[in-house]
């Protein structure tokens, strides 16, 4: 494939990523295989998922068999004087002989035995309470863990992925899958877990235990499935392409919100804020209305499938009356024999009550979770969506780091293109030996900064090769290559943190007195002293409390700090006056011996310093030389720049 | 006038009272709208006293085969009629009626019985994380019913409509107050932090309006009903009813110790979710110095640690939860024994049927729910009071506000005068020091200097994003505290240093100067400030979506665009903040050229550091540490002997000589 189409497609599949559109994308079983997907999440807590799936199932084994048994025992038992069964005697600790052989209990003995079951049951639900509790804490603890995987994973990517990404994205998207869809991994361990487990198996049990009932009923229960499935086919697509909506509207809206509070001055210097005001109303009401049309259909769903539950129920339980009416043998009553039940009673009829109930409630269950499924499955989507995007750059499999550098940087031949239309850079070739300074100038849009971009790999030239000391830089590992370059940008960034933080930021470890060094290089060190608290001055979000020219001169330290043999300032003295300019290029050409410095800028005074200037324009190298050669020269450009800099204007002389 | 977001961390038992009633003063505009809910509340709420009487009449009509009227316990007076009309007949007869009856209740209410199993209560509650973020997506969309069926299908959407308009009511007014923030406020804080507040605590006021208003009204209804029901049917025995009173103060003494500890921990934990979305957005935003700095690793350990905070103080609430819940069951379990024990005892007696059993044991169902709604209230508003501290402080913060009786400016015609303005940072550093200037119009005013000199404030004082603390700025006369800042800024087309684009076409971000300009003036303006050229190269020209923050464009293509979108706006004072610097010499030539033209009918002020800008100006003010030092044309300063501007202008020449 030739670089023009990767360029255009991978253009395309970015400028795709969460629009979404109408379409639904997913299907079932691309659903199942976003779910399996995240198992792989729960592989690094796996020890912990197994140990809370046991300690659930064994609270819920020893649980059950008591609630059916202590059913029975209010029921049958207390309330209607039935004499006990073999295990209830001996649960509750009486004698069979009072309690087994007789042919119906006496008040006293009733009551004793309401009072033992109730004081078993007080009992059972005060020890398991505790547990329950704790397992519940253990399952938040468990889920947040994987939540925050999912979260690293996703910050990984995002700061692997190029500028060419995040020039097309928005932060306020990039925010939203980053914590709400992601979170969507803590339902993980429910959704394919315990739900289905837990509810089938009680499903089966209650199936299982109606069947010996009565078979139809159990017939009845499980015809629920049928025509659940069917709504449950006819809704599901629908429910994910309104969640999906809901999520991207929502995702929308905090880009709105974020970038409206970015760019609040200038909003404030036009008189716009009235005019974001309606954005931001519009915004918030469409992501309003899309939840509403998403949670309105779950919520008919969950009301058709209860009221076919609720039919079922009411049938069951009419059956089972007239059976009990007429005190008709239990349908397995040989097996139930054993445990004292052979035909239908007023407990039973409970226990069935009790029982299909919670059969209904197990297919309630499973779909609902089915409906919410839904919307996870976009959540994790979108995840997706961002995980799956390839870095631009990566190390190759046998880059070796790079150690030092001694030689030169050298471009051979390099082209570039942003977009499939313009190139950025054609044919760019140069060297540049360490021990120089290289003057890299010419109008704006030029290429300048994408040929930085390029020797830092930010992306790869598309042909051409950049070497140094004769390596391909693609042979180089990533974190050794950048490590040996260091960079000062154009737009000087800084962040909330202290003056020391900041300068600090590439090279955590440095100790202060390298710190201070490297504003003194910057000519920084008088103004930071001058600052309320020195290098521990918390700067502003964007690093704002100080000037522009202060902004630089950190910035420069922080390049400086890095030590690194390439150093690259692009416009470096923009935001500094003559003086500064002159002590910082000053500082710079000392410190810079012995290593390859890259200055991007037009300003006369800061391109003399340069050994070698090279001219840029359109994106090709035009002239390139010393001043003193290229200012020789007729019809130069760059001595034609020159003279614009030096000339009294000629646009209007003097008043 | 720097805003401290920072607020002070405790709020105390009375403060979250106040904000609670606060909260509901701001539900006045929807006030017929929750009567209406809470009538449904309330209705949905009656049919469930019909709900486990079916039952009854199952076990001990039809499975036990009396006739109707001769029962232990006589039914109640809403029953009584329905039943009369099937004295006599048989069981079956009577268990058909019975199952369509509760037929006709399954569509219409959702229920059947009066169990867990056979109710449903509708909402449609997405899954959230574990973390408070998240879970607030279901308060901002809350729709729930205590019925299911028809009703509850009306009550939902009923609920959630009102849930969403509230939400969006708050939002925009909480939204509107951010952005009347002085710019200065947002030069210091957290975007992340405001984001939060925004998309995350505002649904707070949902949270506390329902919990405030339906559940103290629904819950004790509820439990005084069926207490009612119960002292009404069961009156013989009048401890049943006393012991479903009781479990009310049992409920609250379990939950009332730890409101003050809720509170405390619930503030950590949004604060704590705030700074997560606040440094990713922060790291997100500056990708490319995170990228061309090597800061991943850095910003990823930071991220770390925030997320996790995020998550281990959710975790705490949680913790507090359980031990409330724990302390709560304990009492209560054994309260529900006693009345188990005591009700079983009746049975045996033959005072109360088994029926009668099934009866009092849903009944006693929902008094406990009751309770335990009316207990975890009061611990609910706790969390959700933090959440409105957080967004009431952001509204209370003083916004810029014209001052009474300001008046509109009429168009600039002569020009500005600043007279001994001082001003003062807040932190206590000084900016300008009696500084006096005049600037007319069809001149070009320049300001130079060196960092740090205290120009661009001195620019900010003109459309009032700062006010001096001392002296007067007035324009044609007036002073500018006088004016409203609508209009006087509608006067102003200001160009910042860092230029600040959309995620909007070319065009759109231009218009963004004023926005009924034509496609004609659009360009003209681009063509004046350089920019028409590279536009018309964009793979779309002017319609080209520039993407974040205008990614795509280099600085000087960035600069150009701020610069039309300055231009078009066609205002009478242009103040252009360091428009040149990352431009070339022609261009930067050629912009001069038209602010010359510009000046003709405008006052323009400029702010630079390159001498071939400032060159060219009428009049230029030579500023240091907030001070101006000299006043004049560059050929007059230029002759100043030792002057300062000659100095500053003799250091950038030389480096070229």
């Amino acid at each position: 494939m030739n670089a023009e189409a990767a360029v255009d497609e991978a253009s395309e599949s970015l400028s795709s990523l969460g629009a979404g559109g109408a379409g639904d994308r997913l299907h079932f079983r691309l659903v199942l295989r976003i779910l399996l997907r995240c198992l792989r999440l729960l592989v690094p807590v796996r020890g912990h998922v197994i140990r809370l799936v046991v300690g659930f199932s064994a609270v819920a084994v020893t649980l059950a068999p008591i609630g059916f048994l202590l059913f029975d025992l209010f029921w049958t038992r207390a309330l209607q004087g039935e004499p006990l069964t073999v295990i209830e005697a001996g649960l509750l600790g009486f004698d069979p002989a009072l309690t087994v052989h007789v042919d119906a209990l006496g008040a006293e003995l009733r009551h004793a035995v309401a009072l033992r079951s109730i004081a078993l049951g007080v009992g059972a639900g005060l020890l398991s309470m505790p547990l329950f509790l704790g397992l519940w804490y253990y399952q938040v603890w468990i889920l947040q863990k994987i939540n925050q995987a999912l979260r690293l994973d996703l910050v990984d990517r995002l700061q692997s992925l190029s500028l060419r990404f995040h020039a097309d994205s928005r932060v306020g998207d990039a925010i939203y899958r980053l914590y709400q869809d992601s979170a969507m991994v803590t339902q993980l361990i429910d959704v394919l877990v315990l739900t289905p487990l837990g509810a089938v198996a009680r499903y089966v049990f209650s199936l299982g235990l109606v069947f010996c009932f009565d078979p139809w009923l159990a017939v009845v229960l499980a015809a629920l499935w049928p025509p659940a499935l069917v709504l449950g086919n006819l809704l599901s697509r629908r429910m994910r392409v309104r969640f999906r909506a809901a999520r991207e509207a929502n995702s929308e809206l905090t880009s709105t919100i974020q970038e409206t509070l970015a760019g609040i001055k200038v909003l404030k210097a036009y008189g716009a804020e009235g005019r974001a005001q309606a954005r931001f109303e519009e915004s918030s009401r469409g992501a309003f209305t899309r939840a509403f049309e998403a949670r309105s259909l779950l919520a008919i769903f969950a009301m058709e499938i209860f009221w076919l539950a609720g039919f079922a129920m009411l049938a069951s339980t009419a059956w089972a009356a007239l059976e009990t009416r007429t005190g008709a043998p239990l349908f397995a009553q040989k097996m139930l024999a054993s445990l004292g039940f052979t035909a239908w009673n007023l407990g039973l009829f409970n226990s069935l009550k009790m029982n299909f109930g919670a059969g209904t409630d197990q297919v309630r269950r499973l779909f609902s979770t089915w409906g919410r499924v839904q919307d996870i499955s976009i959540g994790l989507d979108r995840v997706f969506e961002l995980l799956d995007l390839e870095p631009d750059v990566r190390d190759a499999p046998d880059a070796v780091p790079l150690e030092a550098v001694h030689g030169s940087v050298a471009f051979f031949d390099v082209s570039f293109r942003y977009r499939s239309e313009r190139a950025a850079l054609e044919s760019v070739s140069f060297e540049a030996r360490v021990g120089t300074i290289t003057a890299i100038v010419g109008p704006t849009g030029a290429g300048k900064s994408t040929l930085m971009a390029l020797l830092l790999r930010l992306f790869d030239p598309e042909t051409g090769r950049i070497e140094i000391d004769g390596i391909d830089l693609r042979r180089l590992t990533l974190e050794s290559l950048r490590k040996k370059v260091a960079i000062a940008l154009q737009e000087n960034l800084l962040f909330g943190t202290t003056v020391r933080e900041n300068i600090r930021y590439a090279v955590p470890n440095a100790s202060d007195a390298a710190v201070r060094e490297a504003a003194r290089v910057a000519c920084a060190q008088e103004f930071i002293e001058k600052l309320p608290q020195g290098y521990d001055t918390l700067l502003g979000e964007r690093g704002t409390k100080l000037s522009s020219g202060q902004r630089q001169r950190l910035s420069i330290a922080r390049a400086v700090l890095k030590d690194a043999p390439i150093l690259v300032l692009d416009e470096p003295t923009a935001s500094l006056d003559a003086e500064t300019e002159m002590q910082v290029l000053g500082n710079l050409v000392e410190w810079g011996r012995g290593r390859a410095i890259f200055l991007i800028t037009h300003r006369l005074s800061t391109i003399r310093r340069a050994g070698q200037i090279l001219y840029l324009a359109n994106g090709r190298v035009v002239e390139i030389g010393s001043h003193v050669e290229l200012v020789a020269r007729e019809d130069s450009a760059y001595r034609r720049l020159v003279e614009l800099e030096t000339a009294p204007t000629g646009i209007r002389g003097s008043r | 006038m720097r805003a401290d977001f920072e607020e002070r961390e405790r709020v105390s038992g009375r403060e979250s009272t106040a904000l609670l009633r606060r909260a509901l003063r701001y539900m006045a505009p929807f006030r017929a709208r929750f009567l209406v809910k809470l009538g449904l509340v309330i209705l949905s709420l009656l049919p469930f006293l019909l709900l486990p009487w079916p039952v009854k009449i199952v076990i001990d009509h039809v499975i036990e085969a009396n006739p109707i009227g001769k029962t232990v316990t006589p039914y109640p007076f809403f029953v009584e009629p329905l039943l009369a009309p099937l004295a006599g007949a048989s069981p079956e007869t009577i268990l058909l009626w019975t199952v369509v009856a509760q037929a006709v209740l399954l569509l219409l209410i959702g229920a059947i019985g009066a169990g867990a199993n056979e109710n449903d209560r509708m909402d449609a509650y997405l899954a959230g994380g574990q973390d408070i973020a998240t879970r607030t997506e279901n308060q901002a969309n809350a729709g729930f019913s205590l019925a299911g069926g028809l009703l509850g299908y009306f009550d939902f959407r009923w609920t959630i409509r009102l849930t969403q308009d509230l939400n969006h009511h708050y939002r925009s007014r909480l939204f509107e107050r951010i952005h009347a923030l002085p710019m200065t406020a947002f030069d210091d804080e957290r975007i992340g932090d405001a984001v939060y507040r925004v998309m995350y605590d505002t649904p707070s006021i949902t949270e506390t309006c329902y919990r405030l208003l339906l559940t103290p009204i629904a819950a004790p209804l509820n439990v005084g009903i069926v207490a009612g029901m119960i002292a009404l049917v069961y009156g013989a025995h009048p401890l049943l009813a006393l012991c479903g009173l009781a479990f009310i103060p049992i409920v609250f003494a379990a939950t009332l110790p730890f409101t003050g500890l809720v509170r405390r921990n619930a503030e950590r934990a949004r604060k704590a979710g705030a700074n997560t979305t606040s440094s990713s957005e922060e790291g997100l935003a500056n990708i490319l110095a995170v990228q061309s700095l090597g800061g991943e690793d850095r910003e990823r350990r930071r991220f770390d640690d925030d997320s996790w905070a995020g998550f281990s103080t959710f975790r705490e609430l949680l913790r507090i939860g359980i031990f409330a819940t724990l302390a709560g069951a304990v009492p209560g379990v054994l309260l529900g024994g006693f009345v188990f024990l005591y009700v079983t005892d009746l049975v045996i007696e033959g005072t109360l049927s088994p029926g009668d059993f099934a009866v009092l044991f849903t009944y006693f169902l929902l008094i406990v729910g009751s309770c335990v709604d009316l207990g975890a209230l009061w611990i609910r508003l706790q969390e959700s009071s933090i959440g409105l501290h957080r967004v009431f402080f952001l509204m209370d913060l003083p916004g810029e506000k014209d001052h009474p009786g300001a008046k509109p400016l009429p168009p600039v015609r002569e020009g500005l005068r600043i007279e001994n303005v001082s001003l003062d940072y807040p932190d206590g550093t000084c900016a300008l020091r009696d500084v006096s200037l005049e600037a007319s119009v069809g001149r070009v005013t320049a300001l130079v200097g060196p960092a740090g000199a205290g120009k661009t404030s001195l620019a900010y004082l003109i459309p009032r994003f700062l006010s001096p603390t001392a002296g007067r700025v007035r324009l044609d006369g007036t002073d500018l505290e006088e004016l409203a800042l609508e209009s006087l800024r509608a006067q102003i087309s200001f160009v910042f240093q860092e230029t600040v684009l959309f995620d909007d076409t070319v065009e759109g971000n231009i218009r963004l100067g004023r926005p009924d300009a034509s496609e004609v003036e659009v360009q003209r303006a681009a063509v004046l400030a350089g920019a028409d050229e590279f536009i018309q190269r964009l793979p779309e020209g002017y319609r080209t979506r520039l993407g974040r923050s205008g990614g795509k464009l280099s600085v000087g293509q960035k600069q150009r665009l701020s610069i039309a979108r300055a231009l078009v706006r066609d205002a009478p004072i242009l103040i252009l903040d360091e428009p040149t610097s990352a431009l070339d010499s022609d261009t930067e030539q050629r912009l001069v050229a038209a602010l010359r033209e510009a000046s003709k009918t405008r006052l323009v002020l400029v702010i630079a550091h390159r001498l071939s800008t400032v060159r060219a100006a009428d009049q230029i003010c030579f500023l240091q540490e907030g001070r101006i030092l000299e006043r004049g044309s560059h050929d007059e300063l230029m002759a100043l002997e030792g002057g300062a501007y000659r100095r500053f202008v003799e250091l950038q020449t030389r480096g070229a000589a």
